[in-house]
């Protein structure tokens, strides 16, 4: 990993889980990247989205969804809970390490939560080698 | 349905790795209903190729399209275009689509990127279950709707034959034993007596057993 290497994290939430991600004073500056993408539901994530977003360049992808029995789809976070898992799956598989990826159920609005999320990340991501694929 | 699962990525690599330009051609009917064909399977299975040879510093051009149906040549010509500036294409069709396109575009070589499996229905949300073998025969009025020759894993047409237990098959505790529900639904339908006659043996040679089949309909030829 190179001395310049700076991460690069999109984070896929839900907005009821998150309703402005993006206002986090985490954004930028700190010795990563950050994009955030804003979803109505944790289930409209596609397997596509988030492989797209390796394609993009980011060298870890989250997936920020509601607690487990309080979605207000009934089944949203289960329904992403299940393409984040295939989706790890396949990122074993073509060579880019599936932990690349994870999915995270925090309570609304819990920033403390978010920001040691994006923490374990980048120590996880420390262990790891840039995305060569982007 | 025709049910067909996609491939595994690293034996669709190898297969399309001799190749620069690829089209990865899906089918929005049946393979697209189990997941392994449609759009969103395309556009997945495109990203992923691209992540996978990327990541070995290969750039494989991929494009991505999506016809109605890739077992009629009316659809098929859809994807004229893309096939021709493509060196190969990729198919998540069946086994019928993929041997259509090849017949249609002799000169460019097609893969498959999905195994055909069976025909079948949805049963419940991600499960899919065999339900017709295509005997060429349909003797499903005889047995309620109830297919013994798909559903009871010995073909028994004049079952049951002792194993079952609990009503599942002997030979697999998940899979309903077909017998048990060819004379529930018999008993339902106050048809029980349709099993006093013995059925005789099956005429195999109407399935593929029999070779290839044709199907001709003189009305529809001009």
């Amino acid at each position: 990993m190179g001395a310049k290497y700076k991460p690069k994290i999109t984070i896929f939430h839900c907005t009821n889980a998150f309703s402005e991600l993006a206002s986090l004073s985490l954004t930028g500056g700190n010795g990563f990247d950050l994009r955030t993408v804003k979803l109505p539901c944790s289930s409209m994530i596609k397997d596509v989205y988030l492989l797209r977003a390796f394609e993009a360049g980011s060298d870890a992808v989250i997936v920020l969804a509601c607690p487990e029995g309080e979605c207000r789809q009934v089944s949203g976070n289960l329904r992403a809970r299940k393409r984040v898992e295939k989706v790890q799956e396949i990122l074993d598989e073509i060579g880019i390490d599936g932990r690349r990826l994870s999915l995270f159920n925090i309570a609304p609005e819990d920033r403390e939560a978010t920001a040691k999320i994006i923490r374990k990340t980048l120590s996880g991501l420390a262990t790891l080698d840039s995305n060569t694929a982007s | 349905m025709i049910v067909g699962e996609q491939k595994p990525i690293q034996e669709i690599k190898e297969m399309v790795a001799p190749y620069k330009r690829l089209l990865i051609l899906g089918c929005g009917t049946c393979v697209k209903t189990c997941f392994a064909g449609g759009e969103d399977e395309v556009a997945t299975l495109a990203s992923s190729l691209r992540l996978a040879f990327r990541g070995q510093g290969k750039n494989l051009k991929i494009e991505e399209l999506t016809i109605e149906r890739q077992c009629e040549d009316a659809f098929i010509q859809e994807a004229a275009r893309s096939i021709a500036d493509s060196d190969a294409v990729l198919s998540l069709a069946c086994g019928a689509g993929i041997q259509a396109l090849a017949r249609r575009f002799p000169t460019t070589p097609v893969l498959p990127g999905v195994n055909t499996t069976f025909i079948g229905v949805l049963e419940s949300q991600g499960l899919f279950t065999e339900e017709c073998l295509g005997c060429g025969d349909c003797e499903l009025a005889r047995f309620g709707g109830v297919c013994p020759i798909t559903r009871c894993a010995k073909k028994l047409l004049n079952g049951p034959c002792g194993g079952s237990r609990d009503g599942k098959c002997e030979l697999d505790g998940d899979t309903p034993c077909a017998w048990q529900l060819i004379i529930d639904r018999l008993s339902v339908l106050g048809q029980l007596d349709n099993l006093r006659a013995q059925v005789p043996p099956k005429d195999w040679r109407l399935s593929n057993s029999g070779g290839p089949r044709k199907l001709v309909r003189e009305d529809h030829i001009i």
